[in-house]
């Protein structure tokens, strides 16, 4: 399976590659150095809440909730710096992901305790978590005038050339990787999402893996939240509204099996950022904006099409070996 | 004798790369119970699919009543008379009992469906079989076994001259059984042919008249069914002997290292008494659904409700969870191999060392070469072939997946192995392979559970036998010390005279 | 402090498993006070919250009513379908919509007037047939007309313009962007040239992407004109993070309250809105006056509308308010402190 991937992971590079080829026949300066910064930077967000989302749809399940989260833990955050703007952004940063963390933890126990299949309980908490954005938030925004200096350099300062919100997505990458592949952990995700009965029979616990993933996920959408309403320098009601389905997008797209059991951090990473080039080209790539919305589904869906396909035909030439 | 209904010639069926079948033939008459036999692999299944014209052959002729015939789909070949009971029951678990039974041959008055008349020849049907069942039972409310019965109500609904059954008793109790042989007899006097496809030589040795041995997709033999014939079939079909089936080595028993004391679960079993010693292998024979599973899972602390004692190695212990047990020293590999066994996706390293983990990942850190240690070594103990420890368990062969189970428990040093069914549904050859892995370890002083319904098996291997009826224990014998029939007497709640 | 303690309160119901029911409970508590509904595109947008503020005011001022404030949470015409649904059953007396449809609500807009519920439009109209009033806050073509003004005063009436818009069919946006094309044809426009029209669909991370992408494929951008509030806001934070403050002008339509940072930091010199609590409040006296009969909506009717003075109903039900008002370094502050 791990060959088969790299291929899915191969083909999918590929298909990228494609891609921005086309684009920069169109859109020559597209591939500056300055603008695939720009691209990435404005990927990583992507980035890291799919992780979150890859962890999940291993174990089988699946988050629709964490728009919602991202949005409340940055109006959170962002209220918080507004009324007290002498505090430190690490102590906001800290709060935006305890908030997100708790909605994540409310997530789990929902799931893990009561027992709801995880596309039914997050469908609801994705309505609750957004109607509490608009109670906290009073239906107010919080915008630039609002939000301290520091706040709004969280994501946009630099370090080593890099912004702190690349370095974020590195970091945040650099963990996934680490815990899907090299720990117990990460390990026993797998081996629910593989086989339910079989992982319980060694004593893997669905619980704790369950907790583990939902509540991570609050954790990633926390920092998400901060993130992303710190770089826009808006903490609006609408906030992330339909990302969910984009974070799902991007893991279908690395190669991660809807039915559980199978999925690579570098799979999603390019699935991620497979999106992140698609988003960032359609506005500079001069096509009417009708047609838009039509190609990027037009793409997306081809790109998955020529991947499960390839994905098929690799497998089906293991079965024939194993007949041999 | 009559002309036969069936007549196969230079069948070959190749797909890329394998040769499923090559150059096979095979003769069927009228009012014949006949056996195919051979090996997982060799071929049988790809027959059946040519004849039932899922498959179409690479080259070949079919004769079916004389007639140079090619079915260009399932529907055809049953149009034409020709019913296939399939190993896996293909039912619609949603739709009732009739609706399956009448799936693609509804009867119809003025071209609306006429329910009331199916519904009439459903209850005939399941009459003539002996079944209670009611025609607007929903199948998702049936036992397995009942599905198959329904599955087999199903093919003879049809009126076929030729039925084929495809290892038709793997999900059936005894009794079911016995009904089946009825049917077949039946069958037979109303002079249908039947090719029936089973892996147990009892049922065969049972029912049929003829058998035609396959081996790796070739013709190899066949002859008519006499007690000489066992055999020469099984020579036949792996090139060995029956005594090599069940290599049971002579293990000196020693101390007790698992006890049971009045151990019950409400609604699955009672009283459950029992000592299980180092070095030992006790059988657990009975019918489908004694509890026989049932007391296992419970003593491997997946089902929490169970009460009574359980004594290991001469501590009382209370086993709340898989984990408690494997820590004791259990080790559970369980029946389903697919569903409990392996986990398909992940590679063969992943899976020996799950069970393990704890251990193998000092604070939580997998060690890629402790785990490849361990791999190294059960994966060579156990002979496991495959191109390397890392690749995914679904690129192996069936054997290779079930020697994979075996040793991931093993890499828990167990004390205690249970085994549920090891050998359900795996060719003779790798069955004996089983066989003399279970007898190897009680020589190291492992004590095993052995549970099974295959009755030779649990005769083969058990030192000690143990037989279940209704959740109960209703008979002890030692090894060599009772004949077939009383054991069957025993688990279908029969016995007359006192047991031990 | 009082926010912190609005955290901490909410987390604590969400731990609990509370489940918030969307929807607001209108306070039944004097009779024989009429329900009048303010429905907005959207909940949780600064310039409805102010229109909300400009119904509670005619409210208090006219003693007889009570103004009821809803919206759905994203914008979408099924939403206010859903919504007034059920003040059909509830049986309210006025409706006074901000359409996200001009077509989509008429059905369900004729079931409540049916039903005798009074139902007018403002700010984003319903076509003639599924409303008596549509209030317009100004003429669409005075608006599209004033927004280039606006951004040739700044870039000194040349360069190249693109524009940022909310979606593709949002009714307003449209026409404004009509008589922007129509304005732009005036001789003394000869250098200014609207290069592109850029849909941000009323989200901050579109709308930013939107405009960072006008930026890069025209490098000799002079302006963006962007009239809506997310896509001025969003549109502001992408030229102060490309470094094109000064470079790239920016003029649209915004909330004092969110813009007051870009108006006085320079990005956005000036932007125009008209102001959303008179909207409000105009509406609501609309409403008093078909509810009591006053009017009936038809043409010459004269609406006493307070301080707003007499609006009168023109052809088709359509009242007009008036000019958007014109925001800059000088007055923001006073009015981000309103709305």
């Amino acid at each position: 399976m791990k060959e088969l991937l790299r291929k899915r992971e191969f083909t999918l590079f590929v298909i990228i590659a494609f891609v921005l080829v086309l684009i920069v026949i169109r859109v020559p300066a597209f591939i500056e150095m300055e603008n695939v910064l720009r691209i990435v930077n404005d990927t990583s967000i992507l980035i890291m809440v799919s992780l979150g989302q890859l962890a999940i749809i291993v174990t089988g399940g699946i988050d629709l909730s964490v728009g919602s989260i991202i949005a409340f833990s940055g109006m959170a955050a962002s209220m918080l710096n507004q009324y007290h703007p002498d505090l430190s952004v690490f102590v906001v940063l800290l709060v935006g992901i305890g908030v997100g963390t708790g909605l994540g933890i409310f997530n789990a126990l929902v799931i893990a305790f009561g027992k709801v299949p995880p596309i039914i309980a997050t469908l609801g908490t994705l309505s609750v978590f957004r109607g509490f954005t608009f109670v906290l938030s009073k239906g107010q925004w919080v915008t630039a005038h609002e939000m301290t200096e520091k706040y709004m350099n969280l994501p946009h300062g630099h370090f080593l050339g890099l912004t702190n919100l690349i370095w974020f997505g590195i970091v945040v990458s650099l963990l996934m990787y680490g815990f899907m592949r090299y720990t117990r952990t990460g390990r026993e995700v797998y081996a629910i999402g593989g086989n339910k009965t079989a992982a319980l029979f060694v004593g893997v616990s669905e619980k704790k893996i369950q907790f583990v993933v939902y509540t991570l996920m609050g954790v990633l959408a926390g920092l998400a939240g901060v993130m992303w309403t710190s770089r826009f320098a808006a903490a609006v009601n609408e906030t992330a509204i339909g990302f969910e389905l984009q974070t799902v997008a991007a893991c279908v797209l690395g190669g991660v099996s809807i039915a559980g059991g199978s999925g690579t951090v570098v799979g999603v990473i390019l699935g991620a950022l497979f999106l992140g080039i698609l988003t960032n080209a359609l506005p500079v790539v001069k096509l009417s904006p009708f047609y838009q919305m039509g190609l990027q589904g037009v793409v997306v869906l081809g790109a998955m099409v020529v991947n499960s396909v390839s994905a098929k035909r690799e497998e089906k030439k293991l079965l024939e070996r194993r007949l041999d | 004798m009559s002309e036969p209904i069936l007549r196969l010639e230079k069948i070959s069926k190749y797909f890329p790369g394998i040769k499923a079948l090559d150059d096979v033939h095979l003769v069927l008459h009228p009012g014949e119970v006949h056996a195919l036999v051979g090996e997982n692999g060799a071929g049988k299944s790809t027959l059946v699919k040519i004849i039932t014209g899922v498959y179409q052959p690479t080259n070949g002729k079919i004769y079916y009543k004389g007639e140079d015939l090619h079915f260009a789909n399932a529907l055809e070949a049953q149009k034409h008379g020709i019913a296939a009971i399939h190993q896996e029951a293909s039912m619609f678990p949603e739709l009732t009992v009739t609706e399956n039974i009448f799936m693609g041959h509804h009867i119809k008055n003025k071209r609306r469906i006429d329910w009331k008349e199916m519904r009439k020849h459903t209850a005939a049907l399941l009459k003539k079989m002996d079944l209670d069942i009611n025609p607007v039972t929903l199948v998702k409310n049936l036992s397995t076994a009942e599905r198959h019965m329904v599955e087999i109500a199903k093919a003879l609904s049809i009126d076929a001259d030729l039925v084929i059954m495809d290892e038709p008793t793997s999900a059936l109790s005894l009794r079911e059984i016995d009904d089946l042989y009825k049917i077949i007899r039946q069958l037979k006097e109303a002079g249908k042919a039947v090719l029936f496809i089973s892996h147990k030589f009892d049922e065969i040795f049972e029912i049929c008249d003829k058998y035609t041995v396959f081996r790796d997709g070739k013709y190899i033999g066949e002859g008519p069914v006499e007690e000489s014939a066992l055999d020469k079939i099984i020579t036949m079909m792996v090139g060995r002997s029956l005594d090599q089936m069940f290599p049971k080595a002579e293990v000196k028993i020693t101390d007790p290292i698992l006890e049971v004391k009045n151990f019950s679960r409400t609604g699955y079993f009672k009283d459950i008494n029992f000592t299980l010693r180092k070095g030992e292998i006790l059988g657990f024979f009975g019918l489908v659904g004694a509890g026989r599973t049932e007391i296992m899972r419970a003593l491997f602390g997946i089902d929490k409700s169970a009460s009574g004692k359980v004594v290991f190695d001469g501590n009382l212990v209370t086993i709340h969870n898989p984990k408690a047990a494997m820590k004791l020293g259990i080790a559970y590999i369980p029946e389903d191999r697919h569903e409990q066994g392996a986990i398909q996706d992940m590679s063969i390293t992943h899976n020996i060392t799950l069970p393990v983990i704890d251990e193998l990942s000092p604070f939580g850190v997998t060690q890629k070469a402790a785990e490849q240690e361990t791999v190294q070594k059960y994966g060579t103990l156990m002979e496991i072939k495959a191109a390397g420890w890392d690749v995914a368990v679904n690129t192996l062969s069936g054997g290779n997946q079930q020697k994979v189970v075996i040793a991931k428990w093993l890499a828990t040093h167990p004390k205690v192995l249970i085994m549920d069914e090891p050998t359900k549904g795996i060719d003779v050859a790798t069955k004996a392979a089983v066989h003399q892995f279970v007898s190897s370890m009680a020589e190291k002083g492992l004590a095993v559970i052995l549970v099974s319904s295959e009755l030779p098996e649990i005769e083969g291997m058990s030192d000690r036998i143990m037989v279940m009826h209704e959740g109960r224990i209703t008979a002890e014998y030692e090894r060599n010390q009772v004949d077939s029939e009383t054991i069957i007497r025993a688990a279908t709640g029969n016995l007359k005279e006192q047991g031990a | 402090m009082k926010k912190i303690t609005a955290i901490i309160l909410v987390l604590s119901v969400v731990l609990t498993g509370m489940v918030f029911a969307n929807g607001q409970k209108d306070a039944s508590g004097e009779a024989k006070k009429y329900k009048t509904v303010l429905l907005v595109k959207s909940l949780g947008n600064g310039f409805f919250e102010a229109v909300r503020d400009g119904g509670l005011e005619a409210a208090k001022e006219l003693g007889d009513v009570e103004s009821i404030y809803m919206g759905p949470s994203a914008s979408t015409a099924e939403g206010q379908i859903e919504i007034i649904e059920s003040l059909i059953a509830q049986h309210v007396d006025a409706i006074a919509i901000s359409a996200n449809d001009r077509d989509a609500l008429i059905p369900v807009t004729k079931k409540a007037m049916k039903a005798g519920i009074k139902v007018m439009s403002f700010d984003s109209g319903i076509n003639v047939g599924g409303r008596l009033v549509d209030l317009v806050p100004s003429v669409e073509e005075l608006i599209g007309r004033q927004q280039v003004q606006l951004i040739a005063e700044l870039t000194g009436n040349k360069g190249k313009i693109g524009i940022v818009s909310s979606t593709s069919q949002a009714t307003n946006q449209n026409a404004w962007i009509k008589w922007m094309y129509e304005e732009i044809k005036k001789p003394e426009y000869k250098d200014m040239e609207i290069v592109e029209v850029a849909y941000g669909d009323d989200a901050a991370d579109k709308s930013y992407r939107e405009a960072v992408g006008l930026m890069q494929k025209y490098p000799d951008l002079a302006g963006i004109i962007s009239p809506t509030t997310i896509g001025v806001l969003a549109s502001a934070k992408a030229i102060e993070d490309e470094g094109k403050q000064g470079k790239v002008q920016l003029t649209g339509l915004g909330l004092p309250s969110e813009m007051q940072h870009y108006i006085e930091d320079g990005t956005c010199r000036q932007m125009a809105l008209w102001n959303p609590i008179d909207l409000g409040y105009t509406s609501t006296y609309i409403m008093e006056a078909l509810i009591t009969g006053k009017i009936s909506g038809k043409e010459g009717d004269k609406v006493d509308a307070g301080r707003m003075g007499m609006i009168t109903i023109g052809k088709d039900g359509l009242a007009v308010m008036g000019t958007p008002f014109v925001f800059n370094k000088d007055n923001i502050a006073k009015f981000a402190a309103m709305f």
